[in-house]
């Protein structure tokens, strides 16, 4: 399984992770070799009977849906990079201010 | 330990001897701000705990109010969690006083802690040896002295492996024996708490207090908690150990191979019965595993994006704040894994690789159910080898996956697991390591063959002298 350059900077994107160009070429050859490995589950017999395994209770046990106070020992505002009246600040969407325009 | 002196005087003196260890690199925490809180904190704890006063070390992944969660990384670097982990709570609870963040490899994603953004800690006997990981820094300060307890994640082994590197006893539990809450998500099907100490009998008792449902965890299991300290008492006369074939590996150290088959032996004599047993689906295990946690890693890792916590590197718009931040933010091995994990859950992709090693998961765990049919427990070397040399692996992350080979399985089976030391190769002289496997929440079984086999040699009382 060989995964070029382009596939990886795809992928990057998708995942949101800003890679430079001078890491593809190492990040493709390991990933091409990784996918190469992990591509032997293919050789085991696994019928379509097999359930996928969830590991944890049989019975995912809900809470009851009440408003409770955040056991929390402060807030977002300290925690947020940027935060201003109850609001986690972002950069302007350029595209819709561009159509905005 | 009842007294608040003795408490002050336990904190001040773990204080010290992490000074004295620095050149490990295994803690993170800076030491004043150490001494401060444990003054602070053993003039508070609970005097009536059956830890009172017990110094324990903290892996940087679990959030405590006390000091920061980086995770050994630096898009959490000053990051002071709102909330603690239930596990530290419990502890806390049981007087236990907590001694600092230990490094780890980058959000748990790694064998050796060389993965750390906080520079990589050191073997405690061999300074150009890892100490294994991802919760090396943990492991390396147990096997140190400098406290006698910490805490460390699991998600393939990250806990036996540097319990086994260092030579003490480290436990990874039944997946829902103790919560997840407070512990950073790397992935969520596979990830676990687990104590290590220098004795198994320590490890039982932070167990035992770490352990329980909890409303907070809805994957914690409502079983109650066996007290599993006060039922070691050495008698292993009539249980039954399996010894896989498949784990008998050509990779396998001819020196760990000695010391795990005299291990069996000494088990025998006091009483255990030993039979092969065969898991067939094994040599599957570390490719199921890197697929299943790196898809899982790529959604959970997705909450780091500069807008709610953490570190920021600001973008012309949301995308590029998204991608300066997570690429600076994030180490190559994680950056790898996110990207290998999106690759298996996309179009195209998500049938081949996610869906099938989600199904041999399956057969994973159905080969350790029928073994445990007739077996009470599942007795293998931990790793392939003793700890190996600095930068020897860092550079090939398929060998770094495969040092993992052992204990795995135990956490795509979702069943419990220990290690603890059974041995020393000859030249150099470093600690091999005994895992046993149990059945789901049959921690009880596997901490008495154990103790038992503790009882009678004194493998986790000896120190190597420091090279």
């Amino acid at each position: 399984m060989s995964v070029t350059h382009d596939e990886v900077r795809k992928i990057a994107q998708l995942a949101e992770l800003d890679v430079s160009d001078d890491a593809l070429p190492l990040l493709a050859e390991q990933m091409s070799r990784i996918l190469e490995y992990v591509a032997q589950i293919n050789a085991v017999p696994a019928s379509e009977a097999v359930k996928p395994f969830v590991p944890g209770p049989d019975a995912v046990r809900f809470r009851p849906d009440e408003v409770k106070p955040a056991p929390l020992a402060f807030g977002p505002a300290e925690l947020a990079p940027a935060f201003r009246d109850g609001f986690f600040l972002v950069p302007k969407l350029g595209q819709f201010e561009q159509e905005e325009g | 330990m009842s007294d608040p002196s003795d408490a002050l005087a336990s904190a001040k003196a773990a204080a010290d001897r992490i000074v004295k260890l620095k050149r490990l690199n295994a803690c993170l925490t800076p030491i004043k701000e150490l001494r401060k809180s444990l003054v602070v904190q053993a003039s508070t704890a609970h005097p009536s705990g059956v830890l009172y006063g017990m110094p324990v070390a903290v892996k940087d992944n679990i959030c405590t109010l006390e000091f920061t969660t980086s995770c050994g990384s630096k898009i959490l670097e000053g990051y002071r969690s709102p909330y603690e982990a239930t596990a530290v709570a419990k502890l806390k609870a049981a007087g236990a006083l907590i001694a600092g963040k230990t490094n780890c490899d980058e959000f748990g994603m790694g064998s050796s802690t060389e993965h750390s953004a906080y520079g990589r800690s050191f073997h405690p006997f061999d300074k150009t040896r890892v100490p294994g990981g991802s919760s090396g820094g943990s492991a390396a300060l147990v096997a140190a002295g400098a406290v006698p307890a910490a805490l460390g994640s699991e998600t393939g082994g990250s806990v036996r492996q540097p319990a086994s590197l260092c030579g003490v006893v480290g436990i990874k539990p039944t997946y829902g024996r103790v919560s997840r809450y407070g512990l950073v998500a790397f992935a969520s099907s596979l990830d676990q708490i687990g104590p290590f100490t220098k004795d198994v009998r320590d490890s039982a008792t932070l167990l035992e207090a770490m352990s329980g449902v909890d409303p907070r965890d809805s994957t914690s299991v409502p079983l109650p908690v066996p007290h599993y300290a006060a039922q070691l008492n050495g008698n292993i006369k009539g249980l039954k150990l399996g010894l896989p074939k498949e784990y008998m590996i050509g990779g396998l150290d001819p020196e760990v191979n000695a010391a795990v088959q005299a291990a069996v032996e000494k088990l025998q004599s006091l009483g255990a019965e030993v039979v092969e047993i065969s898991l067939p689906h094994t040599d599957y295990a570390v490719a199921t595993y890197y697929i299943i946690a790196t898809a899982e890693a790529s959604a959970n890792l997705a909450r780091f994006d500069g807008i709610r916590y953490g570190a920021r590197v600001e973008g012309n718009d949301p995308t590029a704040l998204y991608g300066n931040t997570r690429g600076a933010g994030f180490g190559a091995e994680v950056k790898r894994r996110i990207i290998l994990g999106t690759y298996v859950l996309s179009s195209g992709y998500y049938d081949a690789y996610y869906l099938r090693a989600q199904k041999v998961r399956t057969l994973i765990r159905q080969d350790f159910l029928k073994a445990f049919e007739h077996v009470d427990a599942i007795v293998t070397p931990t790793t392939p080898t003793a700890a190996f040399k600095i930068g020897e692996k860092s550079d090939d992350p398929l060998q770094m996956y495969l040092s993992d080979i052992f204990t795995i399985s135990c956490n795509l089976a979702g069943i419990c697991g220990l290690s603890l030391p059974c041995g020393f190769t000859a030249n150099p002289k470093l600690p091999i390591g005994l895992q046993l496997l149990g059945k789901p929440f049959g921690e009880q079984t596997i901490l008495k063959l154990a103790h038992a086999y503790e009882q009678c040699t004194g493998w986790h009382k000896e120190k190597p002298a420091l090279k």
